[in-house]
């Protein structure tokens, strides 16, 4: 009777304990798949955006031609983005690339003609709105990164994540500095 | 030691947690009718009630929403990130097709963000909703006309919804504020193109007979083309006339019996008989659950 008592008692909490350990490991799992979907959907968005980058800059050649620099320093910060290995390469490299094109945005409100035509009106539309949903995507990225990182790390979740070996993940956040385009002379 | 580690250490987490809070944006929550927020006070009830009416028609149809947001100032937050925030927390639109559609209106900061969900970027890509809100509102927001240029604008979108899934909605016509400007123009050139072609083939015809050289029949063929071109600009003047005709009639006649023309597609089927009878919305209407992922286009004026 008493041995029997004990013998369920240690089954139940074995039981117990394995649901536990199913449950978090399933909930670490699926927080996990919620980063990666995230970091696909940044790395589509970022794909998308150079796609409309080689258009946008035949767009300004053909008004603004010796402009060679600005357009030099975008088609230069899109390779770089495309060669970006690790999240904080990409990161970086995003960030420099916005600025850059930021910087073109600049220098078009120059050249009047440029600005008011239609193609460009509507690659300059497309443009923002691929370069919001970045900043969304990333938002959405940094969110699902906040979360499992804190899940990791919060006890007794902690312990499944060293067992099942979950590592911390990173933020998609750019160096200081990042930003900083080469000057461009007038 | 090691019992006071692990409050310690809890307490390392939770500030650590608290640190990295996302900082959401407050924005404004969804009235009991939903499809239109007049924070700003710019619509008129006519047109907040054409809004409540069709976007509840075009909800019931197709599942999609159109929701109109205008707010006295963004409060120095970021036009973009208000809308997409505010687009998820209502969830405008359907939560499996994310078919929703957002026109926010700053009034203070003069800003307008047109913010489609996932399921309608195909259709409705940034250039379009650009092309669009240059076309049908920032015209008129330009000149203050606030309630005309967002109830031209959401009619605009609201047809083009419908086209796109197919279905007729019963919506005001929506005008299109750029092409009026270029047409004078053009019309000045080819009355002084045909001027001109005629004293020329005059000048020719009096000197001496005709002789049938590449000049003479150079100027025969441009002529041509003139008079081809004013034939169909007269026929689309025509055209328009009978369809602004059509409009105003059927506008006198009776609310909103009509589905009229939007950006050339020609006229929808006919229209609902009587008036609607509203039939009171008690409940309220709620959103989909649809999200954005930040696309669209936005405009100062």
């Amino acid at each position: 009777m008493k041995k029997g008592m004990i013998i369920a008692i240690v089954v139940g909490l074995v039981v117990i304990l394995g649901i536990g350990l199913i449950s978090a490991n399933n909930k670490l799992v699926s927080m996990e798949t919620e980063v990666d979907a995230a970091f696909a959907n940044i790395d589509t968005n970022l794909q998308r955006r150079a796609d409309l980058i080689p258009n946008l800059v035949n767009t300004v050649k053909g008004y603004a031609a010796h402009e060679q620099e600005a357009i030099d320093s975008v088609t230069k910060a899109r390779e770089k983005l495309a060669g970006a290995a690790t999240v904080e390469d990409m990161a970086e490299a995003d960030s420099q690339l916005t600025a850059a094109l930021n910087n073109l945005l600049v220098v078009v409100e120059n050249y009047p003609d440029l600005k008011a035509s239609a193609n460009f009106t509507q690659l300059a539309d497309e443009l923002a709105g691929t370069e919001n949903r970045i900043a969304v995507a990333r938002r959405d990225y940094n969110d699902a990164v906040q979360s499992y990182n804190t899940a990791i790390r919060k006890f007794p979740t902690s312990i499944i994540a060293n067992l099942f070996g979950f590592g911390q993940k990173d933020y998609f956040q750019a160096s200081e500095g990042a930003q900083d385009v080469p000057e461009i002379t007038f | 030691m090691k019992k006071r580690k692990i409050p310690a250490l809890l307490v390392a987490i939770c500030c650590f947690a608290a640190l990295l809070q996302p900082v959401s944006a407050a924005v404004v929550s969804p009235g009991p009718s939903f499809y239109v927020y007049d924070g700003a006070q710019v619509l008129t009830e006519e047109t907040e009630a054409y809004i409540i009416k069709t976007g509840q028609e075009l909800q019931s149809k197709t599942g999609a929403q159109i929701v109109v947001v205008t707010i006295p100032s963004l409060e120095g937050q970021v036009l973009e990130e208000y809308a997409t925030e505010l687009f998820r927390q209502w969830g405008i639109g359907d939560a499996e097709k994310n078919n929703g559609i957002l026109l926010l209106c700053a009034v203070e900061d003069r800003q307008f963000r047109v913010e489609v969900g996932y399921g309608l970027e195909g259709d409705l890509p940034d250039g379009k909703t650009g092309r669009m809100q240059d076309a049908y509102i920032i015209p008129l927001l330009k000149e203050n006309q606030f309630d005309a240029g967002i109830r031209n604008g959401y009619s605009a979108f609201l047809q083009e919804v419908a086209a796109i899934y197919g279905v007729s909605v019963t919506g005001k016509a929506a005008v299109a504020y750029e092409e009026g400007e270029a047409n004078p123009a053009i019309m000045y050139c080819m009355v002084i193109g045909v001027v001109l072609s005629s004293i020329t083939s005059a000048v020719f015809l009096k000197k001496k007979k005709p002789k049938r050289t590449a000049a003479f029949w150079a100027i025969q063929g441009a002529q041509l083309v003139v008079m081809a071109l004013i034939l169909q600009s007269l026929i689309a003047a025509i055209w328009i006339a009978g369809v602004s005709l059509f409009v105003s009639v059927g506008l006198r006649s009776g609310g909103w019996r009509l589905r009229t023309f939007h950006t050339g597609r020609g006229f929808g089927d006919g229209g609902f008989g009587g008036g609607f009878s509203g039939g009171g919305f008690g409940g309220g209407f709620s959103g989909g659950g649809g999200r954005s992922g930040g696309g669209g286009s936005s405009r100062g004026f």
